[in-house]
């Protein structure tokens, strides 16, 4: 029977082409706009830790000003998004977590030993070794550095595939030399294609940049005094004792971020416990003067903490949805007034032998197909309304403006549900009407 | 075959209430052909439309092939309609963008019959009605004798027990009228009971017997003439 | 004359279509109004002035390959080459560069050892030149003279004797009463930081930032992995000079990393997300107007339909065409008008939240209104041409037969 509604819808359809193609484009246009919005919104919350939600927490340590919160926005929780480098290397003596990591971004200049390439500036990532295995970073060459490079300087880097193919071709760099500001460092790893976005890794700054280039061990603080290339916030300009670089490293402007991997409710209340009695020592000493507070927030919750999805996206997508119901309501307007004039047919099909719900179904399936055609040009209009999206946003929003394979089906269950609603109301009451009003000839 | 007994009818608008039918029985044998004729406004409609199950009556009972049907769902109702009754309008009523095999294939559809036993219907009652040679027409291609010559096919083509026809010859020149009126006897003496309301007192006096309305009720049940009286006449 | 009552029982009887359209114009209403004072308040933010001779203005960044590089050197090298070029107005050295979403926020206390109270503002370390390299305006006061200029290493400490800040810092830190010559602190500290001079206006690093256009500008140069420099030209001769300068600073040095950007494109860059929300909620509003249009007259139309035998009646009975097509645009227009108080109800609820919870600008009564009316006039020139339709309808139809 559902074979027989199609082909009476489709020949419904191309019976009154012009209001027809007005609903349609009706749908097509809400379910376009939507999805358009609804596409960047979809890709901006995307967690690429998912997999490892229940396991990874962004570390928080409250080692604020005592004289005010640290406020950033209204998506905060008035705990610095980072940790000063003394906390960042007293946790890492925590034996608790299965793996941790405290890292920063950092950039260097880089060159090969007899190369005639122009040298060029590469992001990098200032790491502990379990980056690579906490965040489930494939390698294709080598891996890691040993422990001992996060504790005392050794010049060793891991090359992105990117780079690698830029430096070396794409051949088994490892064991190579690559010269970064002008120092030797020796290739251990090489990693494969690897770019969560949004970079839920690291929040601060742009979250839809690309992820970095290279990778160096947490060591090589002092040998290169290296700073943050990202957010750095500070409240406490003082002396602190310390000259020089160290007045830096032991400073308490906060510019590491701590990521732990705890895979057991044993290990997490461990790690709280452990947490709590290095602020309280921390306390002892003079330092950590705010009421004592940490957090350990998942992958999905640390993005919503960082704002990652903007007011204005919300309000683009709210927006773009109330669209959608301003186009429901004005096909149900148009579904209305075209059934309505078919009522004569329908009183004929009653006679014959079809029941109310004959009718209803024989119509529905009639909005659906609206709704099918209306995904299919809402989809076009998606791509070419992302498309503008990109050139709109100069480039920033490349890799979060494009469409998947499930939100083109989501766009033509979105368009089908769209047009269900509007043709319910229609296809009931043309169902309900008395059939022999219509038999009565003219 | 059709048994009314005390079927009352009545609409109700904002201020008035009408009475379309007020106790109102009658029996239709099997095999039989009944002419029902009326002033306007008499009932004659209203009593089609609940003989064929298209609406339900205020009060009373309708027994169908030995069926009481009043109390029926819309469902089972219109699977009676369609398995059951044929109707006939005097507006033909084929769809417009339907051509003649479609149109016929509607109760058939409803009916749930597959694809082949389907067009074999088809071009049985096509063939029946003389026009198999246009099965691909639209219904605007014919003329109105031809149109409701289909509408006839039509009515057949699920093999009705009963079919009810509403001024069916009402839209015709009187040839066609006699070709229409013809292919109905014949279509009664091959066993289907038929229901005809028409205007056209000769046309009445064809059927078995003829039934008055008057004011929503049969004005005289004895008012029956034989089809053999009615050819004299 | 108008016959009110049959109108209303008319419009009773045709109440979901009616109802259809009232509802599509409450909702475009309630979107509508919402979006333009959005985009009016994105428009108006992009359109503020930035301080700075902003079309003849880039920035240029450097990092040297070696580790132990000369910066201060470097440097005052590379200056005195882009200064030396014809064309350029001037160059100066900065640590961050405008407009660019890099910069450095600081808290200034007007009291030595003030620990709460801070002002908020934006600060540069750069050198004497700034005021002409960026093309601000100085309103009061002087420029840093160039022995004010220091040099220091990335992890030695400074307290600078100057500053120049702008007007718009100025009047929030000292209202009512000149800044110049007045004293800032860097908090827990007691050392005095002079104001010598006032800008007119410099929007600072962050355009969208909250407090935006409070700047502070200290003569400092700290030696570090990489240095910025901003470069004026005369006008028209900036994407020359851009070539020129990229050559140039290679030539001198290879051995280095050089990065050159317009000032124009920083700003493009940062308002992208004002601009995205302009274009979008532009396209939602046209298009929004336009099937609500579209869905009028398709109605209307279907619904002039229905009635052809009633229309037909009334002019046999003596209405007149115009008496017709001013039925449909009367009804037209008390259906319109509903559904607008009812958008307008709508409007202002969902601006409230979206002020409450989505930080977007209040909805000013005016404005409303405006949109509402734009929409009830897009309702009755769509209900025009079916209504003239329906006043064609001809008296004949009224003796046809049912």
């Amino acid at each position: 029977m559902i074979g027989y509604y199609i082909s009476l819808a489709l020949r419904s359809l191309r019976g009154t082409p012009i209001l027809s193609a007005l609903m349609v484009a009706a749908i097509a246009v809400g379910v376009g706009a939507s999805m358009t919005v609804l596409t960047l919104n979809y890709m901006m919350s995307q967690n690429a830790l998912a997999h490892k939600n229940d396991v990874l927490y962004a570390v928080q340590l409250d080692s604020w000003d005592p004289n005010q919160t640290f406020n950033r926005g209204d998506g905060g929780n008035d705990i610095p998004l980072q940790l000063t480098y003394q906390d960042a290397t007293a946790l890492l003596r925590s034996d608790i977590p299965a793996r941790q990591v405290a890292m920063h971004r950092y950039g260097f200049t880089v060159t090969l030993e007899d190369s005639e390439a122009r040298p060029f500036t590469a992001e990098t990532r200032v790491s502990t070794r379990d980056f690579f295995a906490l965040f489930d970073v494939p390698f294709i060459y080598g891996g890691t550095w040993a422990e001992d490079a996060d504790l005392s300087p050794e010049q060793l880097v891991v090359l992105s595939k990117a780079t690698n193919d830029r430096l070396f071709g794409g051949a088994d760099s490892v064991g190579q030399i690559v010269n970064l500001n002008g120092e030797p460092f020796t290739v251990v790893g090489v990693i494969d294609n690897w770019n969560p976005s949004p970079k839920i890794y690291d929040l601060n700054n742009n979250p839809f940049a690309d992820s970095e280039e290279l990778f160096i061990p947490f060591g090589l603080h002092r040998r290169f005094e290296m700073v943050s290339w990202g957010n750095t916030n500070g409240w406490s300009a003082g002396d602190n004792g310390y000259e020089g670089y160290e007045a830096r490293l032991f400073g308490e402007s906060v510019w590491i971020q701590y990521w732990v991997e705890l895979n057991s409710a044993e290990q997490k209340s461990q790690y709280d416990e452990f947490l709590t009695g290095y602020i309280r020592q921390q306390k002892e000493q003079g330092r950590f003067p705010r009421p004592l507070k940490f957090a350990l927030t998942p992958p999905s919750e640390w993005l919503v903490l960082n704002d990652v999805l903007e007011d204005d996206n919300r309000v683009l997508g709210w927006v773009s949805l109330a669209f959608l119901l301003v186009c429901v309501v004005n096909a149900i307007a148009l579904l209305l007034a075209k059934f309505l004039r078919k009522a004569p047919e329908a009183g004929v099909r009653r006679a014959l032998g079809a029941s109310r719900h004959a009718i209803f179904m024989q119509h529905l399936i009639e909005s659906m197909c609206i709704g099918v055609l209306g995904g299919l040009f809402g989809i076009v209009l998606a791509l070419i309304g992302l498309s503008g999206i990109r050139a709109l946003t100069l480039g920033i929003a490349d890799r979060i403006a494009s469409m998947d394979w499930l939100m083109m089906l989501a766009a033509i269950v979105l368009a089908i549900l769209a047009s269900l609603l509007a043709g319910i109301y229609p296809a009931w009451r043309i169902s309900r009407t008395n059939p022999s009003v219509y038999l009565k000839s003219q | 075959m059709l048994n009314m007994h005390n079927i009352r009818k009545s609409y109700r608008t904002d201020t008035v209430e009408t009475h379309a039918l007020r106790d109102f029985s009658l029996s239709v044998d099997e095999g039989e052909f009944v002419s029902v004729t009326g002033p306007s406004g008499s009932g004659k409609t209203t009593f089609l439309n609940i003989a064929g199950l298209l609406e339900t009556p205020t009060g009373g009972e309708y027994h169908l092939d030995g069926q009481e049907v009043s109390g029926l769902s819309d469902r089972e109702r219109s699977r009676l309609r369609n398995e059951k009754i044929g109707f006939i309008f005097q507006g033909f009523n084929l769809i417009p963008d339907l051509n003649l095999f479609d149109n016929i294939d509607v109760p058939l559809r409803y009916r749930g019959f597959d694809s082949k036993e389907r067009k074999r219907r088809i071009e049985k009652s096509l063939e029946q009605v003389g026009l198999s040679a246009r099965v691909k027409h639209l219904p605007a291609q014919l003329s109105g004798g031809q149109q409701q010559r289909v509408a006839i096919a039509r009515a057949l083509a699920g093999e009705p027990r009963f079919l009810l026809a509403d001024e069916p010859t009402g839209n015709l020149d009187s040839l066609m009228a006699r070709q229409v009126m013809e292919l109905l006897e014949l279509i009664n003496q091959a066993g289907t009971t038929i229901v005809m309301v028409t205007h056209d007192p000769d046309l009445a006096r064809r059927a078995h017997r003829n039934i008055q309305i008057v004011d929503g009720q049969v004005s005289d049940l004895r008012n029956t003439i034989g089809a053999e009286e009615a050819a004299v006449a | 004359m108008l016959e009110l009552k049959p109108m209303l029982s008319a419009l009773w009887r045709n109440k979901v279509a009616a109802l259809l359209i009232a509802l599509q114009l409450a909702l475009t209403l309630a979107i509508v109004s919402n979006a333009t004072v959005i985009v009016m308040e994105r428009i108006d933010k992009m359109a503020r002035p930035t301080g700075m001779d902003l079309e003849n203005i880039f920035s240029v960044t450097f990092k040297p390959v070696d580790n132990n590089y000369d910066m201060a050197g470097a440097m005052q090298a590379d200056l005195d080459l882009i200064r030396s070029l014809p064309g350029v107005i001037d160059a100066s050295v900065t640590h961050q560069i405008p407009l660019s979403g890099s910069g450095s926020a600081s808290g200034y206390y007007t009291e030595p050892n003030q620990v709460v109270g801070s002002f908020t503002a934006n600060y540069y370390q750069t050198d004497p030149h700034f005021i002409e390299a960026l093309g601000l305006n100085l309103v009061e006061g002087r420029n840093f003279l160039d022995n004010e200029m220091y040099t220091i290493g990335q992890n030695d400490r400074h307290n600078p004797a100057v500053v120049i800040v702008t007007k718009r810092f100025a009047e929030r830190v000292f209202p009512d009463e000149s800044a110049v010559g007045k004293f800032l602190y860097a908090g827990a500290d007691d050392h005095p930081t002079q104001i010598i001079g006032v800008i007119e206006r410099h929007l600072g690093a962050w355009p969208g930032w909250s407090l935006g256009g409070n700047a502070v500008f200290v003569p400092l140069f700290v030696t570090n992995k990489q240095a910025h420099y901003v470069v004026r030209t005369e006008s028209g001769q900036r994407d020359a000079l851009l070539k020129q300068v990229e050559a140039q600073l290679a030539e001198r040095d290879p051995e280095r990393v050089i990065k050159l950007a317009t000032l124009s494109e920083q700003l493009a860059e940062s308002y992208v997300g004002d601009n995205l929300m302009v274009k979008v909620l532009t396209v939602v509003i046209a298009l929004l107007t336009l099937i609500v249009a579209l869905g009028i007259v398709g109605l209307t139309f279907f619904w002039i339909n229905q009635r052809t035998k009633q229309i037909g009646v009334r002019r046999a009975l003596g209405a007149t065409r115009a008496n017709i097509s001013r039925y449909f645009l009367v009804e037209n227009s008390m259906i319109a008008g509903s559904g607008l108080l009812l958008g307008a109800a709508g409007a202002t609820t969902i601006n409230e939240i979206l002020v409450r919870d989505l930080s977007q600008p209040v909805l000013p009564l005016s404005l409303l209104f405006l949109c509402a009316l734009l929409l009830l006039s897009v309702s009755l020139v769509a209900a025009l041409s079916p209504a003239m339709r329906a006043a064609n309808i001809s008296p004949a139809v009224a003796t046809r037969s049912v």
